[in-house]
């Protein structure tokens, strides 16, 4: 495995125009070697030309891509040592499994018994080894992509598996387990594992480090935790989690407060000297409380709706026009109309034009 | 509800098909059944005595019937080779591909009878250009008199019309294959022979059985390029089964039996397709 380096990396499908059209804007990157990464954002913001653009399927317009410090951009997808795992499971059909996951090393002419130790490990690994003399194309479709992904991890050479939202035509269910088993080849092989997605859920439960592209640009790269807690631009908070966070349209009252719908807020964010024309306070459903007396951070608020969502419940309030959303545990007995609602000021980003204040 | 007046709707359809496809097969069979030719044409009935003529007494049928079997899997057989050469080479980007497209398809655009015509006076053994060509090698093959080159004449024709049809299948195929597969073959180290054994020609498997046996369909009725080549000669050396029915049925006016041998020919031809299907499955889409 190694570690990658995008520097500068831009792609453009109209490179000799004037005014150039990026799929994907400049931008510095190091996947570091041995780490579990997610690309996320919706349809059509830069995650699979940024995953093709690694694999050497697609050239970069502008920039240099690096493996171990070693300029690999000019060089074919074969030469660069990545495996990748596509979004509908590619496998050779009229071979076995174990045909399957020999097949990168019987074509980089290895010796037999290597082919052999290898398969087997690798087999024994992903839980195939029951399946090796069986034809690949009589498998399940999670079976067939462990294969794909196994094809990535029999070679010693690969500098990191990329995966293009390899869950799509996987059942919800055995999504979790192969999530998991993808995991636990990440910490057995310390493999370099890059998966692009739009499901925040399987970014948030399997990366270390997610990656938040939007309309070509990367927005944040965090841990989950971060992503949740202080997303870096208003996209990020509407895009993770859901629902989505609140945010409502504010003015500065104070040093560390806010005013929005005729309440004051207090948060941690120092204000003072802030010059922006639009300022916005997000906090996640989560982080709201139903309270009954009227506190420093409370507003009022009537219930409109509550939605039972299973293992918590959705209430749906409103606040002098303003639409709130709380999340709140299944078990909690919500007041039939008036509440307050504690917004704690820990959790309280203040956002300047659409860009989370930091200090 | 009561939906008996949908059959009043169906009726017109069920008319047509009855006119165009029941009576006809239907009155074949009774055809095949009677005497019925030039010196007696009625609609007599005599039993299966047509059949068993067929089967004990006419050597020149099952003869005609090997020699198609021989010319129709060898041309088909030519054509899928050819075509899905010629289809692999237009499928990559190369110079001036539509060109070349163009170019492959004008044999099939071109009239059979007439190309045949144009093929005929190629070969004349005497008034050809390919023999005035081979004369300087002292070489002057009887392309349409003998009857091991005549057979060859008749594929070379066959071949040269129809590769483009299979041509134009199997690009049309090609070119509606995902790119997964051979990016991970080239991810994988596989270089263009194993590509195209392990993921362009298993991928094809369907395309490529669908388009032989519409071709070995087509091949088995092969009868104007024989009409007007040879005519089925030298001797019956070219006779095909459905040459060997028109005569029979066209020129001799012997209606009762030509039906008989055209009944036999199609429940052959049934039978023969539904195995060729079954042995190309078998061998073509391994591992499903």
């Amino acid at each position: 495995m190694a570690k990658i380096e995008l520097q500068n990396i831009a792609h453009s499908y109209n490179p000799q125009s004037a005014e150039q059209i990026y799929a994907l804007n400049p931008f510095n990157m190091t996947w570091e070697d041995g780490g579990r990464y997610a690309i996320l954002g919706p349809s059509g913001c830069g995650k699979t030309t940024m995953l093709n653009i690694m694999s050497g399927i697609v050239q970069p317009s502008e920039g240099n891509l690096l493996f171990d410090g070693v300029d690999v951009t000019k060089l074919s997808t074969s030469e660069r040592n990545i495996a990748q795992v596509f979004q509908f499971p590619v496998i050779y059909g009229t071979m076995s499994v174990e045909q399957n996951l020999a097949f990168p090393l019987v074509c980089r002419n290895y010796e037999k018994p290597a082919i052999d130790a290898k398969v087997n490990e690798v087999a024994e690994a992903l839980g195939l080894q029951e399946l090796l003399t069986k034809s690949a194309s009589r498998l399940t479709a999670d079976q067939k992509q462990l294969i794909s992904l196994g094809r990535g991890l029999v070679r010693d050479d690969v500098a990191a598996v990329l995966m293009d939202e390899p869950l799509t035509v996987i059942d919800p269910d055995l999504k979790f387990r192969l999530r998991r088993q993808l995991k636990e080849i990440n910490q057995k092989y310390r493999s370099t594992l890059i998966y692009v997605t739009h499901d925040q859920n399987e970014a948030m439960t399997f990366a270390e480090n997610v990656i938040v592209m939007d309309a070509g640009r990367i927005v944040q790269v965090g841990t989950p935790k971060e992503l949740f807690e202080r997303p870096k631009t208003t996209f990020v908070g509407y895009f993770i989690g859901a629902p989505a966070m609140n945010f409502f349209r504010c003015e500065r009252d104070g040093d560390y407060s806010l005013r929005f719908g005729g309440n004051t807020i207090t948060t941690q964010t120092r204000l003072t000297e802030l010059s922006a024309s639009q300022l916005k306070l997000g906090i996640r459903s989560e982080y709201i409380k139903i309270v009954d007396t009227i506190g420093q951070n409370t507003i009022p608020a009537r219930v409109k709706r509550v939605e039972d969502l299973g293992n918590h419940k959705l209430v749906s309030a409103v606040s002098n026009d303003l639409d709130i959303k709380v999340k709140v545990h299944r078990d909690t007995a919500i007041p039939a109309e008036q509440v307050h609602l504690d917004l704690p000021a820990e959790n309280c980003c203040v956002y300047a034009d659409e860009i989370l204040v930091q200090n | 509800m009561n939906f008996k007046h949908k059959y009043l709707f169906l009726l017109p359809g069920l008319l047509v098909l009855l006119a165009i496809l029941i009576f006809p097969i239907g009155f074949t069979v009774r055809l095949s059944l009677s005497s019925w030719d030039s010196f007696y044409p009625a609609l007599d009935f005599i039993g299966i005595e047509n059949y068993v003529r067929l089967f004990t007494d006419d050597a020149r049928f099952w003869e005609a019937f090997g020699r198609l079997s021989l010319l129709s899997v060898t041309t088909v057989f030519l054509q899928y080779v050819i075509g899905f050469g010629l289809a692999l080479i237009v499928w990559k980007e190369i110079a001036f591909q539509r060109f070349f497209r163009v170019l492959f398809l004008i044999p099939m655009m071109t009239t059979p009878v007439i190309m045949t015509v144009i093929w005929r006076t190629f070969f004349h053994e005497s008034l050809g250009p390919v023999n005035d060509i081979l004369s300087h090698f002292n070489l002057a093959p009887l392309w349409l008199s003998s009857e091991t080159l005549s057979k060859f004449t008749v594929m070379i024709v066959e071949v040269w019309q129809w590769t483009p049809f299979m041509f134009l299948l199997l690009l049309a195929g090609l070119l509606s294959l995902p790119k997964e597969p051979f990016l991970a073959a080239s991810i994988d180290g596989a270089g263009p022979i194993r590509t195209f054994v392990y993921v362009t020609f298993p991928l094809m498997a369907p395309i490529s059985i669908g388009a032989i046996i519409i071709r070995l369909i087509e091949a088995s009725k092969i009868m104007d390029t024989v009409y007007v080549l040879t005519s089925g000669g030298p001797g019956t050396a070219t006779e095909t089964s459905s040459f060997y029915i028109f005569i029979k049925g066209l020129r001799e006016f012997q209606f009762g039996y030509s039906a008989a041998l055209s009944l036999t020919y199609l429940i052959i031809m049934i039978i023969s397709f539904t195995i060729i299907a079954k042995i190309l499955v078998k061998l073509m889409v391994r591992g499903n």
